[in-house]
């Protein structure tokens, strides 16, 4: 029974071609939909990133959406925004029809979303704690990534990496707009960072 | 009797009728197959601060102090225990996707690395839970290092 579970994650882990540093050759592997291009980062420098085109349409658009907003409040210092965002996550996973899902996609729904759901729970708890919040945001991050290259975004995300978060160790995020806000950092060094992929919908 | 007597006396009484109303203990010496130390290499280092910081009320076996048969504190201790084991649970570590252990220790690192866990009020009841910068850097190292190898880095 661990077998399986553990086979059905890797299975799924490489299937949407999970973000973690280890993944990199995985990614390599998306044959036919990976190509290089260039786009401008935050800070003016060109810089290569990757193109992404996700051609599953069951989007989880909403879900997004209540990302991106914690996405913008921890970049703009805000907890609240953050938190309510956290909040409306959460209801918004809860509430998503999942009839409508292959039985491939359910399994990674089923593996993602228990993941994800705790993280928002925690950022919706902590408005007042914003280092808690992006320590969870990180996390969360890396779920969103996986659902959205199994589901599709319901819109063009970029896929944004700031080197330094983490004591050097690097974290990633995912941006509506090429501009770099960095969710980490806040006000403090908002355009630190750079965009690494570029994934398409539909 | 004058009012206030009679006010005491109940008080008494219902604290009397309550401490026989005891919840059920969290105590499972049985190390199950779900066990993190199953799961992920623990030295012994490390298992030593787990089991005196963490597995009272993160594990499914708690070591009780004497104030534990004392109601209310045993129905609070028990609720305490109960939301702790929803968050994170190390006897049942195995029953976690792979996904969830990985966040889970990152949130073991997070929360010992921002002072969150363990909470200051068990820290005050318990020294050995008062961690120090070598023991914190001992669980924060440990925490990412598994996490490296569940997600097959390492």
């Amino acid at each position: 029974m661990k077998k399986a579970i553990f086979g059905l994650a890797i299975a799924a882990t490489s299937l949407v071609s999970c973000g973690s540093q280890s993944n990199k050759s995985a990614r390599n592997q998306d044959k036919g939909s990976d190509k290089q291009a260039v786009s401008q980062t935050g800070n003016g420098t060109a810089k290569t990133a990757t193109v992404t085109d996700v051609k599953n349409t069951v989007s989880i658009k909403e879900i997004v959406n209540q990302y991106l907003i914690i996405k913008n409040g921890l970049a703009n210092d805000n907890g609240q925004v953050a938190a309510n965002g956290g909040k409306a996550f959460v209801k918004s996973i809860g509430k998503r029809d999942t009839k409508s899902f292959t039985a491939e996609q359910k399994k990674i729904w089923d593996d993602i979303t228990p993941d994800a759901k705790e993280m928002a729970e925690h950022i919706g708890a902590n408005p007042d704690k914003l280092e808690h919040q992006r320590e969870h945001f990180e996390i969360l991050s890396k779920d969103l990534y996986d659902l959205v290259k199994a589901f599709g975004g319901g819109q063009v995300l970029y896929k944004d990496f700031d080197p330094m978060y983490n004591g050097g160790k690097g974290a990633f995020w995912l941006s509506e707009s090429k501009e770099i806000k960095n969710p980490y950092m806040g006000k403090a060094m908002f355009d630190s960072g750079s965009v690494k992929e570029e994934i398409k919908y539909p | 009797m004058s009012l206030s007597k009679k006010t005491l006396l109940a008080v008494a009484l219902g604290f009397i009728v309550i401490q026989f109303i005891q919840p059920t203990r969290n105590n499972n010496d049985r190390i199950l197959t779900t066990d993190i130390s199953k799961i992920v290499s623990i030295p012994d280092s490390v298992q030593a601060i787990l089991k005196n910081a963490c597995y009272d009320c993160h594990s499914n076996n708690t070591a009780y102090p004497w104030y534990s048969n004392i109601q209310p504190t045993s129905w609070l201790m028990a609720k305490h225990i109960r939301k702790a084991k929803e968050m994170l649970n190390f006897s049942e570590f195995g029953n976690y996707s792979l996904r969830r252990r990985i966040s889970k220790l990152d949130g073991i690192s997070n929360s010992i690395k921002d002072n969150i866990m363990p909470i200051s009020s068990y820290k005050l009841m318990h020294k050995n839970a008062q961690l120090s910068p070598n023991q914190m850097m001992l669980i924060i190292n440990w925490a990412l290092d598994s996490k490296d190898s569940l997600s097959g880095i390492k």
